[in-house]
């Protein structure tokens, strides 16, 4: 660790920035692997896998609710109701082009495409953390690469649990993953470069990503696992899951 | 344990919040059945919120403690409910016939003992968590309250009955109010195990109960806005006030 940090200390900042944006995006396609174990999708199978992108996605809601609040209450809130509108806007929209409605593909389509927008949406906040954190010092910027690179996993997880039944490979599932955090090498660029411009948006941000996620648990994958699986199992890997991925989020 | 007298009156008045449930039956014969998914709805979002909140609380104090609890507060619940050979629907069950209106109300009194976990043990924390807490069960309570009375409604008990019926299952709410707040004051170790016993277990009832009830009820969307916008409330406000 310390011989990388006197190396990168001799790298131009901005270079540095976008190399941990990047890894921190690599990080979420390492969430699909577990599903390169995982050979037929069952129906049951696809419920539980909805219930645990459910766990996760909760889990991590509530971990940004804690954060943005901590940065600032009411621009959390304004930008969780945000999130929450923008999903019943893009599920009301997508629902026009859903033509084959009701058909399982149809609406898995629809389902993919919602949870990839909300998964890039949310990669924006993090790539301003990543980039604002810079203004910290390298070895804090350091320390926030690592945990958002580590909590990219779950999301990656979560979206390739949303992927993988409705027939994508691991290597498509990855790939998706990796797609849905490239906001965050992306947008670490800029809000180094103009972090005192950034800083402000970050709470919104911040509750935009929460506010989307939950709704998108409770309107979409919530039900897709009910209609798939008995109550308690869902119940106990939904719980099981909120309660793992808020213990990591302890250590991160 | 001077708050003690406090956990016990809080812990009575948000118990007996749920005859509240009873009122719009006072002036409604029947209440359309989306109406009681939404009343579902609303008490997950502000259990799921609650739930939060302590597990929080919980972790600050210790994590490896308050994550066992949680999980032995889920297992606790899916023990009963597996003991009673009941899968968390106890409002469905009360509607299918006599014998298993006594078995819905024993899983509403298990159900309200976990409440009670979660009143004691944050009151054993700080009053200002305690009374936020009943604040916001005895809120879920008045839905719950309701949803009982539309069901014993229509096993055609009496209004005053089936007040005194969603009354008599929260007791089970007191008892372990007053049971956790005196032990975790007695034992200190035990507050992150019985705060995250209290979060796994609503978390689990909203999950396998309240959740799955009023999607069934009521459309997804609406119960998706109602859930998320009561249980963002409590967060919110957990962050903004007790914090």
């Amino acid at each position: 660790m310390k011989d990388w940090l006197e190396f990168a200390a001799r790298l131009p900042p901005v270079v540095l920035v976008f190399v941990y944006g990047v890894i921190t995006a690599l990080a979420t396609g390492l969430g699909a692997i577990p599903f390169a174990f995982v050979r037929s999708v069952s129906p049951l199978g696809v419920a539980i896998s909805y219930a645990v992108a459910s766990g996760l996605m909760l889990g991590a809601s509530f971990g940004l609710m804690l954060q943005g609040t901590a940065h600032g209450s009411w621009q959390t809130i304004v930008g969780a109701n945000i999130g929450v509108l923008f999903i019943l806007l893009t599920h009301q929209a997508i629902r026009k082009y859903d033509v084959r409605r009701g058909s399982p593909s149809g609406s898995g389509l629809r389902r993919t495409l919602l949870i990839l927008v909300v998964m890039t949406a949310h990669s924006f906040s993090e790539g301003i953390a990543v980039g604002a954190s810079f203004a910290g010092g390298l070895s804090l910027a350091a320390l926030i690469t690592v945990a958002i690179a580590v909590h990219n996993i779950p999301e990656g997880l979560a979206i390739s649990a949303v992927l993988r039944p409705q027939g994508s490979s691991v290597a498509a599932c990855a790939g998706w993953s990796i797609f849905s955090s490239l906001p965050q090498p992306l947008m670490a660029v800029p809000a180094f470069l103009f972090v005192s411009a950034f800083e402000p948006l970050l709470s919104y941000s911040i509750g935009f990503a929460a506010g989307a996620m939950v709704l998108m648990v409770f309107l979409d994958l919530l039900p897709e696992a009910f209609s798939g699986a008995r109550r308690p199992i869902v119940g106990i890997i939904v719980s099981v899951t909120l309660v793992a991925m808020t213990f990591f989020q302890q250590y991160v | 344990m001077s708050h003690l007298p406090d956990v016990f009156l809080y812990s009575s008045l948000a118990a007996a919040t749920a005859a509240i449930g009873a009122l719009p039956f006072a002036l409604r014969r029947e209440i359309p059945r989306a109406w009681i998914g939404w009343a579902n709805a609303l008490a997950a979002g502000l259990m799921l919120g609650i739930a939060y909140v302590l597990g929080e609380v919980g972790l600050a104090r210790l994590v490896p403690a308050a994550t066992a609890g949680s999980l032995l507060g889920i297992a606790f619940v899916y023990i009963t409910h597996r003991l009673d050979d009941l899968e968390g629907i106890a409002p469905v069950q009360a509607e299918r016939g006599p014998s298993s209106i006594s078995r819905g109300l024993l899983v509403q009194s298990l159900h309200s003992a976990s409440e009670g976990v979660a009143i004691g043990a944050a009151t054993a924390v700080s009053l200002g968590l305690g009374i936020f807490t009943v604040v916001a069960l005895a809120a879920h309570n008045v839905p719950e309250g309701a949803v009982l009375c539309s069901i014993l409604g229509k096993r055609k008990y009496r209004l005053g009955e089936a007040a005194a019926i969603a009354i008599a299952t929260n007791l089970g709410q007191v008892i372990m109010a007053v049971v956790t707040f005196v032990a975790t004051a007695l034992f200190p170790f035990l507050l992150p195990w019985s705060l995250g016993f209290a979060a796994g277990a609503l978390l689990y009832l909203v999950m396998v109960e309240l959740l799955p009830d009023s999607y069934r009820e009521a459309g997804q969307m609406s119960i998706a806005l109602v859930t998320s916008i009561s249980m963002g409330l409590v967060v919110l406000l957990n962050s903004s006030f007790v914090r």
